[in-house]
């Protein structure tokens, strides 16, 4: 790809991008949210038209004008969200669209072409399974095998391993290596840096839709990616000084509560924070963690078991009572639970206090001091927006978090939850969360961060609890921590956290 | 994004040109409606001349009867009166996402609250019996409209069928107190005449329009303002996101009654104002089904009560004009709800033309 430039409206997506894929490589293309990693390779795939810039596959110059083009040329893409059908077999789901199958579908030769595949790149795959009922990591190989399927030689992997535990992660990895050893070449997509150096025979760098540079994995480091990426060095190396870890702030005792399905989920579940500490709780995606934020904010009744907040429970207490009480709360979902997009700053603040005497009179909402806030805000969280009389909606991630986590810390809270806190923002705004959440910690405030991205839980927290299918699988100080041991108990496998390492 | 919105991004400059100015045209606030009104408008011819009628002819009279006189004007602000405050009633329930289609429903129980006080005692006492009037007609259609609300938060019936039903029930009961309980000597089902006490005086001579025009206004004013109060920010909010207001610690309970209530109090304002204004007794039929129309009103007003405002006037001279087409001109009664229904099925095409529009222009902003 030659001097490619896109442009949506006013934004530059990417300006003048050089890159090369080598046969028989894994080439990374490392950068931030919104550095143009996807765009670039959508472009490949035909789902853009750049505005400048030549694509060559093979040393041909080509135009890919929609992914039917890109699928003849052999190339193809598994987005970091799968397009699955989950209640159909796994060779439904591969042969789906193909033009080779006639009026009558023929499962049986489809299958064997599956299991041939499966058995020459050691994707260990059932071809009759239903893929609904398959785990994360084993739905992703589906998506590898239904590329594979339709002859891809150049593939693309978009951020593969936002979903999965580490082994998950390392028998990915195995397998890539294993395909371009048969010839194929990988563009591997991702944000993180010890992917990039774990996986990758050579590195491009993007930032702000420019290539910062290319080189070989083998001659760089974390350090100097991490500084190509965001344009300066990042030491994220958060010293946690020792705080005072006496009284527990919270406490949960045996609690017991049903997920959305009405299912039992979080079963017998026991917990303790203490004030001063960052307790963070790993697991993959779907194993309680936002049932588990729910009860404790109230927002989810338990069947059984206790909550203790600063001594006292909380059981049986309403939403708005947790939180007078000392809750602050930042959920996962912030675009559609955390605010209200088409309110502006000042009323998205007053979201939790509109009714206490600061923000309103007797009857009318005091327009004023709602103004006055939002502008505090604005100028201590470093807030990019148009207007704090404009609907959110407009706003960056990054910036609706800080008006977010604004809003819970400006209550003083005793404890703090907070839920994939940086998902989805770049580097600076989650160093910036980090940051706060660290200085509420030397403020005495007990935090507990439930979040996927064991990196971060391994940056910020003092003590980590694993969570698996709604139990607490171990809960281990940060010093003790073993990455692999971790692993294992996010997959469910009961192995001691502390001990001989 | 889908592939041809990308497609269409970066395709030639002439198409996004076209769009953008498209745009810009849809960014004036009326067009889409406004475009959309005069497209029923010429649909409406077609079916008038396919009828054999002269087009010019009965858009002309239909004109004439709603602003050619003094007294066919008179009648567009009584109808925009109902139509004002029965279109609030359904856009405040709107604003907490709560369908209110029984607004006809309420406004008939609030008719019946209005005739109660004024044929009893109470409505003998001048001066106080007009306003009791309207505050009973409010409390009737308020209690009204509560019924779907318990059910809606105890048992989890959904709003839209049980106000449909219940405007039902509220039209056969007023039929069986005009057969029965309440029904004055004498053939027809009507209720005895309400005192002259009760009687909301008329304020321009000539006209049949009477002092409820200030009461809509009052409404009007009053639900701009509901929305900048501490209860009207908890009904936005629920309105908006209910799992936001949850989580917030909001009452979602206590909006959903509180809506309903003031959404049934205002409706059952337009019945008591049809008894104590127009009629002075209660019959059935007392409303041309106003409290349907509402629903439109709302709609089309997008539930702000300035817009509101101006569809119940403009719907008030529509319906006024085409019973003056009816009346001279012999055009069916039945034309003047297709005009609305093809206004209603316009502007709401419109407005998806006009979010498909920004979509592909906003598309590739990702």
């Amino acid at each position: 790809m030659k001097g490619i430039t896109i442009r949506f409206g006013e934004v530059v997506a990417n300006s003048d991008v050089n890159f090369e894929l080598r046969k028989g490589e894994i080439h990374a293309l490392l950068g931030e949210n919104g550095a143009g990693k996807t765009t670039l390779t959508s472009i490949l795939y035909g789902l853009y038209q750049p505005q400048a810039g030549e694509i060559y596959v093979r040393g041909k110059k080509t135009t890919i004008k929609s992914p039917n083009d890109s699928m003849e040329l052999s190339i193809a893409m598994v987005h970091q969200h799968f397009l699955l059908t989950l209640p159909h077999s796994v060779t439904e789901n591969i042969i789906v669209g193909l033009k080779s199958q006639g009026f009558f579908l023929n499962l049986a030769s489809a299958e064997k072409k599956i299991q041939q595949l499966s058995e020459k790149y050691g994707l260990k795959i059932d071809p009759k399974a239903v893929v609904g009922d398959m785990a994360v990591g084993e739905q992703q190989r589906v998506e590898i095998v239904k590329a594979l399927y339709r002859d891809a030689e150049i593939l693309i992997l978009d951020e593969p391993t936002s979903m999965l535990t580490p082994q998950e992660e390392k028998a990915l990895f195995a397998m890539l290596e294993s395909m371009v050893r048969q010839g194929l070449s990988i563009i591997f997509i991702t944000h993180k840096l010890h992917e990039v150096m774990e996986v990758s025979n050579r590195v491009t760098v993007l930032r702000g839709g420019k290539v910062v540079g290319t080189v070989n994995t083998s001659e760089t480091n974390e350090t100097e990616l991490a500084k190509m990426m965001v344009g300066r060095p990042v030491i994220e190396d958060i010293q946690l000084k020792s705080t005072a870890q006496n009284d527990i702030v919270l406490q949960l005792k045996n609690i017991s509560a049903l997920n959305n399905s009405n299912i039992l989920f979080l079963k017998d579940l026991s917990l303790e924070l203490r004030k001063g500490q960052i307790l963070g709780i790993a697991g993959v995606d779907g194993n309680g963690q936002a049932e588990l934020a729910e009860v404790i904010a109230g927002l989810r009744k338990v069947q059984s078991g206790e909550i203790m907040m600063d001594g006292r429970s909380t059981t049986k207490l309403s939403p708005r009572k947790i939180r007078e009480w000392g809750l602050a709360y930042v959920p996962q979902d912030r675009l559609n639970t955390g605010l209200v997009l088409e309110y502006s700053i000042s009323e998205n603040l007053v979201l939790d206090r509109w009714y206490t005497a600061g923000y309103s009179g007797k009857v009318f909402l005091k327009q004023e001091e709602m103004k006055k806030f939002a502008e505090k805000v604005v100028v201590d969280f470093e807030v990019k927006t148009p207007g704090i009389n404009v609907p959110i909606s407009s706003m960056s991630g990054g910036n609706l978090q800080k008006v977010l986590m604004a809003r819970e810390l400006a209550r003083n809270p005793k404890v703090l939850v907070v839920h994939n806190p940086t998902r989805g923002l770049d580097i600076g705004a989650a160093e910036y969360i980090h940051k706060q959440l660290v200085k509420q910690r030397e403020n005495g405030v007990g935090v507990l961060m439930l979040s996927l991205d064991l990196d971060e839980i391994l940056t910020v927290c003092d003590r980590i609890a694993v969570i698996y299918e709604g139990k607490i699988m171990g809960v281990v100080d940060r010093e003790d921590a073993d990455v692999d041991r971790i692993g294992l108990l996010m997959g469910g496998k009961s192995v001691a956290l502390e001990g001989t390492k | 994004m889908t592939v041809p919105d990308a497609i269409s991004d970066t395709r030639g400059n002439s198409r996004a040109r076209i769009s953008e100015a498209l745009t810009r045209f849809r960014d004036v606030k009326f067009f889409v409606p406004f475009a959309s009104g005069s497209l029923a408008f010429v649909v409406g011819a077609i079916l008038l001349g396919s009828a054999g009628i002269d087009v010019g002819d009965a858009y002309a009279t239909m004109f004439r009867g709603a602003f050619g006189s003094v007294f066919g004007f008179g009648d567009v602000m009584l109808k925009t009166i109902s139509l004002l405050l029965a279109g609030l009633a359904v856009s405040v329930a709107f604003r907490c996402r709560q369908w209110n289609i029984g607004a006809e429903g309420q406004l008939y129980m609030g008719a019946l609250g209005g005739t109660l006080v004024g044929i009893s005692l109470l409505g003998a006492v001048p001066g106080i019996a007009i306003l009791a009037a309207i505050v009973v007609s409010f409390i009737f259609g308020a209690l009204f409209a509560l019924v779907p609300a318990v059910l809606k938060v105890k048992f989890g019936v959904n709003e839209v069928i049980s106000t449909v039903l219940l405007n039902f029930v509220a039209l056969l009961f007023i039929s069986f107190l005009l057969h029965g309980p309440i029904k004055a000597p004498g053939f027809n089902p009507y209720s005895p005449e309400i005192s002259e006490e009760s009687q909301m005086p008329i304020i321009f001579p000539g006209t049949r329009l009477h002092g409820g025009i200030f009461i809509a206004v009052l409404a009007t004013v009053g639900v701009y303002y509901l929305w900048k109060t501490k209860i009207g920010f908890e009904i936005r909010t629920v309105g908006a996101n209910i799992d936001a207001a949850r989580y917030a610690g909001m009452n979602i309970t206590k909006s959903v009654f509180v809506t309903l209530g003031i959404s049934g109090g205002l409706a059952g304002i337009a019945g008591g104002l049809l008894v104590i204004g127009v009629q002075h007794l209660l019959i059935e039929g007392i409303s041309p089904g106003y409290g349907f129309v509402a629903v439109i009103i709302a709609l089309l007003g997008r539930q702000h009560p300035i817009g509101v405002a101006i569809v119940a006037f403009f719907f008030a001279a529509l319906m006024t004009g085409s019973e003056t087409m009816n009346r001279s001109l012999g055009v069916p009664a039945a034309f003047a709800m297709t005009l609305q229904a093809l206004i209603l099925v316009f502007v709401l095409v419109g407005g998806l033309f006009a979010v498909w529009l920004s979509r592909r222009n906003r598309g590739g902003a990702r």
